[in-house]
């Protein structure tokens, strides 16, 4: 529930509106309940004045019209007094009490007449001293009646009544408000039926306005999300001219542009793809009539005086490493035009590493460098594309080579259930953090300021990275300065294979210390 | 003898050097500058092996490829630019016996050249295999009297079976021994080469009865009848 709310905004919109409009509806029926109730107090009350009084002055015109001689006769006329006033029954039943004040000798025979079903306590002692105090007026209070089982809201209104021989008396007349009552709650009933009516009415207006609001926000949000992830082309419909149309008409204007940027680039980029693609093509042709023509000189040099001689060979030179930049530029770009079409097929990645080291002894013995090859004895067959891999693996060597010092050059081969790996180590000058950053950089190297002789390309690992990749493998590298530096190469045993760990350790066990 | 070569190119400046280096390994090269011109030179010239460049102004090297097929069964190697596979199994398919891949050096050119060119050995038999016999001396193959006309390369390729009846051959060891490839090459010279024999000497080239795949292993020349 409560996450229903974080989550969506017309669920809080909704109870927001309706909370705040529960408060309006009750504070605005209790003010219209209050003043009605009142007004009917009021109205009733008045009219209760009107009729106590004329009451009263018939009840004393009763008693100054008679010649009251003796107790019997008086009694007799009080007793007439009660039912001339009482009201039995209809929507106003009106009570009467005649009370003979306190503090005066006791009559003999005498009652004070009352109405049958009055209840004293309708006529509470602090009334009684009130009419006592205020003789000639009329003195009232509201009082809680008791009918019918239930509580009704009353008026007792009294005034003092003197009557010859007898003393004084209190006269009193209770009044009922039940009517009153009864429309009050009609009322209040109604209020509260409309009140609620009102505030279901809100609730619906506030969700239908939030969905309205609400629900081109979230299209908003739908559209960005589906253009995140590529779809460039999506866009809101825009109607009507209201601020969610703006929102719409804006929103559009951005992703268009940001299709229009996009689209550009990768134009320029796709322009720049081919122009590499086009140009090394281009070279070819060129390329090869130079290299022949190198050959041919380099080859007869001995025929030419030492400076021409000496030209021949570092021409001869140039255009091999001339050569091998071209041919791994062309490789380069076709990765990048995506125009790279491997050729599984299931090999034994010892062969391939040991196809590997031997293509290399050359240059190893050249740098007074031993190859040692650690493998499990059965074969390790996994699903590659042998050329690749095995031009990977010479160009970790070679690098291995470079910058291994002289010293051990170490390829291990290792398998579990997914994967195979690779891992050639050197014990060499190793790397810091930053060039370990770059290492797979494209024509970035390790130490410009030291002489290449080997004369790698610069895209080398750039290159090994991508046909890493194009097996949906994993090529690392771990370095430490002055200790060496290991790549880790990991292929999945079956090209649609994912890896989830390398079988061999990186750092390389042995050489983390 | 001097085996002349036809270079076929469109590249002044490397149709020249390419006849400087064939001329010092001994060979007599003539030229051709585009696809019209060359079949018109390979018929006047009649040359012992064609160079064809695949990228060519007017007809395409494949074009050209073949049409000196349908002449003869001269050994063509293609000149090809690396990477670009639909074109070397193009060139394959419309005749060509080898590729090699630009920019080359002029060592792995003549090596390219020797290899077509190399006679097959002396020592080579007349040998049945199923209704077909191969005479190595005449390069003819007949089935009965029925003489069926293949390439020296594709002779060279079912002979090299047939001799070893049974005996499964590897891609990479017929690379070798027809091909003359020292290293490792591309497999797709024997894949394409086997289905164009295949297509020449098999009644049922879908369901070949002399060259047999052995699958995951290569090929072997099995007997029609038997």
């Amino acid at each position: 529930m409560i996450s229903l709310f974080r989550r969506s905004l017309t669920a809080r919109a909704v109870l927001t509106t309706v909370v705040l409009g529960g408060i309006s509806v009750a504070i605005i029926g209790s003010f219209l309940s209050y003043s009605l109730a009142n007004s009917f107090y009021q109205n009733r009350l008045s009219q209760v004045l009107t009729e106590t009084e004329r009451a009263v002055d018939s009840v004393q015109t009763t008693i100054a019209a008679s010649s009251l001689t003796d107790e019997t006769a008086l009694q007799t006329l009080l007793n007439s007094v009660v039912p001339s006033l009482e009201i039995v029954g209809g929507s106003a039943p009106r009570q009467v009490a005649l009370l003979r004040s306190p503090g005066q000798g006791q009559l003999q025979l005498f009652q004070s007449p009352i109405s049958q079903n009055l209840d004293l306590r309708s006529i509470p002692d602090q009334l009684r001293q009130e009419v006592r105090n205020a003789p000639g007026r009329l003195t009232y209070t509201p009082v809680s009646l008791s009918e019918e089982q239930s509580d009704v809201p009353g008026i007792t209104v009294g005034t003092p009544i003197a009557i010859p021989i007898a003393g004084d008396f209190e006269l009193y007349l209770v009044y009922s408000l039940s009517a009153e009552q009864r429309a009050l709650e009609l009322v209040q009933n109604a209020l509260a039926i409309g009140g609620l009516f009102l505030l279901a009415l809100i609730a619906a207006a506030s969700f239908f306005v939030t969905r309205r609001v609400v629900a081109p926000v979230e299209e908003a949000a739908e559209a960005a999300r589906e253009i995140s992830e590529g779809k460039l082309d999506k866009r809101l419909p825009e109607t009507g001219q209201d601020i969610i149309a703006t929102l719409a008409s804006s929103f559009n204007k951005m992703a268009k542009s940001l299709q229009t940027q996009i689209e550009r680039l990768d134009a320029l980029s796709r322009m720049q793809r081919r122009f590499v693609s086009d140009v090394s093509h281009e070279l070819r042709t060129p390329m090869t009539t130079i290299k022949l023509a190198g050959e041919v000189l380099f080859s007869n040099r001995s025929k030419l005086e030492p400076a021409l001689s000496r030209s021949a060979e570092l021409l001869q030179d140039q255009i091999e490493r001339f050569d091998r930049l071209l041919s791994d530029l062309l490789e380069i770009s076709r990765y990048d035009a995506g125009a790279i079409v491997p050729e599984f097929e299931v090999h034994d990645v010892k062969a391939v590493a040991s196809a590997a080291i031997k293509s290399i002894e050359p240059l190893a013995k050249d740098r007074n460098t031993t190859l040692h090859l650690i493998a499990p004895e059965a074969s390790v067959r996994a699903e590659i594309d042998a050329r690749r891999i095995e031009r990977l693996l010479r160009n970790l060597l070679s690098n291995a080579i470079e910058h291994g010092g002289g010293k051990d050059v170490t390829v291990e081969v290792g398998e579990n259930l997914q994967a195979v790996a690779i891992c050639v180590t050197d014990r060499g000058v190793g790397m810091n953090r930053n060039e370990l950053e770059r290492v797979f950089d494209r024509f970035w190297r390790a130490d410009p300021a030291r002489q290449r002789s080997v004369g790698g390309t610069g895209l080398g690992l750039a290159i090994s990275k991508e046909d890493s990749a194009l097996h949906r493998g994993w090529l690392q590298v771990w370095s430490k300065p002055k200790v060496g530096t290991s790549f880790r190469l990991t292929l999945p045993k079956t090209k649609d294979e994912v890896i989830a760990n390398s079988p061999l350790p990186l750092p390389p066990r042995g050489l983390e210390s | 003898m001097t085996h002349r070569i036809l270079v076929v190119d469109d590249d002044d400046a490397l149709r020249e050097m390419v006849g400087l280096v064939l001329s010092a390994s001994g060979y007599a090269p003539v030229f051709a500058s585009d696809g019209l011109s060359a079949v018109d030179v390979f018929k006047a010239q009649n040359p012992d092996l064609v160079l064809l460049d695949i990228m060519l102004p007017g007809q395409s090297g494949i074009e050209v490829c073949k049409s000196i097929r349908a002449l003869s069964g001269v050994p063509i190697v293609m000149l090809t630019a690396k990477g670009d596979t639909d074109d070397v199994v193009a060139g394959l398919e419309a005749g060509a016996d080898d590729y090699v891949v630009k920019p080359h050096n002029g060592a792995e050119l003549i090596a390219r050249i020797r290899a077509r060119l190399r006679p097959i050995s002396d020592e080579a038999i007349t040998v049945q295999i199923g209704s077909l016999t191969l005479d190595p001396k005449t390069f003819e193959v007949k089935r009965g009297s029925h003489q069926l006309s293949l390439t020296p390369l594709e002779f060279k390729l079912l002979h090299t079976l047939a001799a070893k009846p049974q005996q499964v051959f590897s891609r990479e060891m017929l690379l070798e021994q027809v091909w003359g490839y020292q290293y490792k090459a591309d497999t797709r010279l024997v894949n394409v080469h086997v289905q164009r024999l295949r297509s020449k000497i098999e009644e049922d080239p879908e369901n070949p009865k002399i060259v047999m795949t052995v699958r995951g292993h290569g090929y072997r020349a099995g007997s029609e009848i038997q």
